[in-house]
């Protein structure tokens, strides 16, 4: 056979022949090879334009749907800081929990026994979760706060559209003995009370935040960009020492039950240095169930209630004349039969005292006496004494709700109303306040700044009396802790104490009760070398008598002989026997 | 000559990609390494917290007192029945 012999096979014409045989041979025409070189071609300029529009223009939001699928951004938590008291024990502190959330829709479609295994885990009655449920939001809390161990249990259930959230949950080990020092925080952790709300600033963190690329097992291989490191708070040395708290507390919290009083509270402060060692307060709270507060438990009441001192007072009017050299503490003033008049209004003793020194106007507690020395003062001097020790000012110590108390400006003062004050009555002021106000007798006539945390060097004092007075003045109150005078049952074996008795009548719908008192102690111990300031309130006690000195002088006594044990101070008395007599000397005020 | 130094190039790039590749690899180790480590850093931080607040929990003046009371029977001492001892004194 002749091959293409004739010209017959035009493939064969162009190139190759696809077959020998004559049979197969195809023609095609011209166009159609033309059309198929066309198609691909196009489709590879289509292909290339392609490339070129998801290298060239669109390759930014390439990236960043590219970088969603392998970067994160991930939370930095920060802890809230720690609170610790002087000795570093913790007084509150944060530790991770969980919130337990849920898609209401999705979690109503578990089985009814997860459902009620899942309450009961929760801790709720399981009406209760399914009204939580019954909702058409997607997004409800079912308890906050959870704790991890009971996480990893609900975790196991594997409820569909049951979620947790990563949170904090405050605890409080020391409980309600520190609570009115300390405070609380809410489910925000965020401060509402005590330190954790003066000191919210300082102790909350600031969360930070990084992005990284996570492989596909979920491992954090780069870090990319920008990342915030997270700051926790800073934690917070407060200048309580528990052991004096818990001493302060256990005394306040036997005295209110023993005198069946509606309240009492006791401040401790350190003589050196202003700092506050122990504050305690009945009734109180347990920061870590509040589920049952009310205002009277939350009420710290020695800072943000103000009473009338009553003689707790009188050592700053007779140290205010001494200092001015109006009186001795051998002058002697006459009190008569225990009645004057003053401006038209009377003023009494408990019982007569006669002619008595100025020492023992102290030690027998005289209102005449003390209204006499006042009298050789001007309102002026009086009322400069009491502002400068802080009385009537807002405290500057950084806790919240602190009451600056009540003194009337001095050119409104009566002249009985001058008599008044000096025996601590139409004057008002916290017992922090009057704590304070004490420390320029255990000091030497200054006063010093207060400080709820943790003080280093000891502050410059402002000096108020002369530390001749101040010393004068100690002594004067020691004899007031003695057989003789008001408050015998402030006695502690083995060391020596001062301190004054107070009992004012409190004041009801504007008038002085009859019925209802406070009856107070401020004190120093150990007189030697004093340490500690220690003021004590007992609000409304009933029954075994109102006096300062029946109620407030031996909760003190108990008090203060506790903390001196505890702070390990040498007795400076070799006297252990006290001597209680039967019938005290009254105190008028 | 151009020959060999080609392929002296060659080995040397081929050498350097595969000392790329395993520098990547290795810093990732690295870094999963240090997230590990910060982790567990995290985790240590919280059990001392929990520590800590055992620490005040269980030393708890009130729970030592009770403890001391009822179950070891002992009283608080007073200055009547303490012998004092002073550095230099009698």
């Amino acid at each position: 056979m002749k091959v293409g012999a004739n010209g017959s096979r035009v493939a064969a014409a162009k190139g190759v022949a696809f077959s020998k045989s004559p049979v197969l041979a195809v023609r095609l025409p011209d166009w159609r090879s033309r059309i198929v070189l066309f198609g691909l071609f196009s489709a590879f300029a289509a292909l290339a334009g392609r490339a070129l529009w998801l290298q060239g223009v669109s390759d930014q939001f390439l990236q960043k749907q590219g970088a969603s699928r392998y970067e994160r951004t991930l939370e930095l938590p920060a802890t809230r800081g720690k609170i610790l008291d002087r000795n570093g024990l913790v007084l509150a502190s944060s530790l991770p929990v969980k919130a337990v959330w849920a898609i209401p829709e999705d979690v109503k479609q578990s089985p009814p026994e997860k459902l009620a295994e899942l309450a009961r885990l929760l801790e709720m009655p399981q009406a209760e979760l399914m009204k939580k449920l019954d909702s058409d939001r997607t997004f409800v809390y079912l308890k906050r706060q959870v704790e991890m161990d009971v996480i990893a249990k609900i975790e196991k259930l594997g409820i569909d559209g049951l979620d947790t959230r990563k949170e904090y949950k405050r605890y409080y080990p020391q409980g309600e003995v520190m609570g009115h020092m300390v405070g609380f925080t809410n489910v925000e952790d965020i401060g509402q009370e005590g330190i954790e709300l003066a000191q919210q600033k300082n102790l909350v963190g600031q969360t930070g935040s990084r992005r990284v690329i996570k492989d596909r097992l979920g491992r954090i291989v780069e870090d990319v960009g920008m990342s915030r490191e997270p700051h926790d708070g800073k934690d917070i040395t407060l200048s309580v020492d528990s052991k004096l708290q818990y001493i302060a507390y256990q005394s306040v919290k036997d005295a209110v039950a023993k005198f069946n009083a509606k309240a009492g509270a006791a401040v401790v402060l350190d003589v050196h240095t202003g700092e506050v060692l122990a504050l305690a307060n009945w009734p109180t709270y347990n920061p870590n169930d509040r589920s049952h507060l009310t205002g009277e438990q939350l009420r710290n009441r020695v800072i943000t209630d103000t009473f009338e001192p009553g003689s707790t007072l009188k050592p700053f009017t007779v140290s205010l004349a001494m200092d001015k050299g109006l009186v001795k503490p051998n002058t002697m003033i006459d009190t008569g039969n225990g009645v004057i008049m003053i401006g038209g209004h009377v003023v009494h003793d408990t019982s007569a005292h006669g002619v008595i020194n100025v020492s023992e106007v102290i030690q027998h507690s005289s209102n005449i006496g003390t209204s006499k020395i006042a009298q050789m003062l001007s309102p002026q001097e009086m009322w400069e004494m009491f502002t400068k020790v802080g009385f009537g000012q807002a405290p500057r110590f950084g806790f919240p709700g602190a009451a600056a108390g009540r003194v009337r400006p001095y050119k409104a003062w009566s002249q009985i109303g001058q008599a008044n004050m000096s025996f601590g009555q139409g004057i008002s002021m916290s017992l922090l306040q009057l704590a304070r106000g004490w420390l320029i007798f255990a000091r030497n006539g200054d006063i010093i700044p207060l400080s709820f945390q943790k003080v280093n060097e000891a502050p410059v004092g402002q000096q108020i009396i002369s530390p001749k007075t101040a010393a004068q003045m100690r002594t004067m109150v020691e004899s007031v802790v003695s057989p003789e005078g008001t408050a015998p049952q402030a006695q502690i074996a083995g060391y020596r104490v001062g301190g004054k008795t107070g009992t004012a009548q409190k004041v009801i719908d504007g008038r002085y009760s009859q019925s209802h008192y406070i009856g107070s102690f401020a004190g120093i111990v150990p007189m030697s070398n004093p340490r500690f300031v220690i003021a004590v309130m007992i609000d409304d006690p009933v029954g075994a008598g109102h006096w300062g000195g029946t109620v407030a002088a031996p909760t003190f006594a108990t008090l203060a002989a506790n903390a001196l044990r505890a702070e390990n101070i040498p007795p400076d008395s070799s006297v252990t026997d006290i001597i209680i007599p039967e019938h005290p000397v009254e105190e008028s005020n | 000559m151009t020959g060999k130094l080609n392929a002296v190039l060659t080995v040397l790039l081929v050498g350097c990609a595969l000392s790329v590749v395993n520098a990547r690899y290795q810093r990732n180790r690295l870094v999963n390494d240090l997230e590990k480590l910060a982790t567990q850093q995290r985790q240590l931080e919280v059990d001392w917290s929990q520590l800590q607040l055992d620490q005040s929990a269980y030393g708890k003046n009130e729970r030592i007192e009770q403890i001391a009371r009822t179950q070891l029977n002992m009283t608080p001492l007073s200055p009547a029945r303490t012998q004092y001892l002073t550095e230099g004194g009698k």
